[in-house]
């Protein structure tokens, strides 16, 4: 999995580049989105197929459903916590300070 | 945009269901790869793209960044914490939260791991972007309008960025689009560092 991240990681670099040196034309740009679009769907498609292929995941998909809510409930759940703190210990205090200091 | 993703995905499992085609079956793998990597491709040009972001950033002062970065640790603990209560392993559960609710991309990247966690990855994250869309007012009204960012994720910079602005101001749907950027960036950087935790 090293070499794959490296691998992905090269390629967003790459893609990055294009995207900030403005290397695509804009009339190509248009079409890009719709590539984009059918790259993906296509892709979703053959997920798709992966996962209706094995039976022991349709057959628990409820499961699946429920354990997803479980997950995203907590997901959020502590990010908004996590931000919370931040934004009291840290983001608020420094601009009280600022205030004080203006002062 | 969003039906023609659950639609793709829907045809595709009906037709593994019911037809299980052989010669798909057994080369889903490598054509997920390479499909992941011209999507990456994609992904890289979209963030190029959004040259404002640094000078954003250095306006609105470094500090800033700790707010995706207290969504990224708030999202992998908490989803982690999930996987302890429904038994799942930590980095499976973790994983699957570092999708940060970017559904398409984190089911793909562990489609080739397992089918059940990539499913697992999709609903989650599909989950959490309908609860963001449900959530992000109350919080922004109740709690505060930078939390309001937390539970939309990397999808801060798009799909919800508009509910975002809504609720909240045009300095905290500015902190929202950056959150987001850093945020996907994140994720296929995230997602297989987990997974192999």
């Amino acid at each position: 999995m090293g070499i794959r991240l490296i691998l992905y990681l090269a390629i967003i670099f790459l893609g990055g580049i294009v995207g900030y040196k403005d290397l695509v034309h804009k009339t190509v740009v248009s079409k890009m989105n719709l590539i984009q679009s059918l790259c993906l769907l296509s892709l979703l498609f053959i997920m798709g197929i992966k996962i209706g292929g094995d039976k022991k995941v349709i057959s628990s998909f409820f499961k699946l459903g429920y354990q997803a809510v479980i997950i995203s409930v907590f997901s959020i759940a502590l990010s908004v916590l996590f931000v919370m703190a931040i934004k009291k210990f840290v983001i608020d205090k420094d601009e009280e300070e600022g205030d004080e200091n203006e002062c | 945009m969003s039906v023609r993703i659950i639609l793709s995905v829907l045809g595709g499992i009906l037709l593994g269901y019911y037809f299980s085609p052989e010669y798909i079956l057994t080369n889903t793998d490598i054509i997920i790869d390479i499909g992941l990597c011209i999507l990456l491709f994609f992904v890289g040009i979209d963030i190029g793209k959004n040259k404002e972001v640094l000078s954003r950033i250095k306006k609105m002062g470094f500090k800033i960044l700790l707010i995706p970065l207290m969504i990224i640790i708030g999202s992998i603990t908490g989803s982690m914490l999930a996987g302890l209560i429904i038994d799942l392993p930590i980095n499976e559960s973790g994983a699957v939260g570092a999708g940060l609710g970017w559904y398409t991309l984190s089911a793909m990247m562990l489609a080739n791991y397992s089918s059940e966690l990539s499913t697992l990855a999709f609903l989650t994250n599909v989950v959490r972007e309908i609860i963001a869309l449900i959530t992000i007012p109350l919080i922004a009204k109740y709690i505060g309008d930078l939390e309001s960012i937390a539970p939309a994720g990397a999808t801060a910079m798009d799909t919800a960025l508009p509910m975002i602005s809504r609720s909240t101001n045009p300095k905290t749907a500015i902190i929202s689009f950056i959150t987001g950027v850093i945020l996907s960036t994140s994720v296929p950087i995230l997602v297989p560092i987990i997974i192999n935790i």
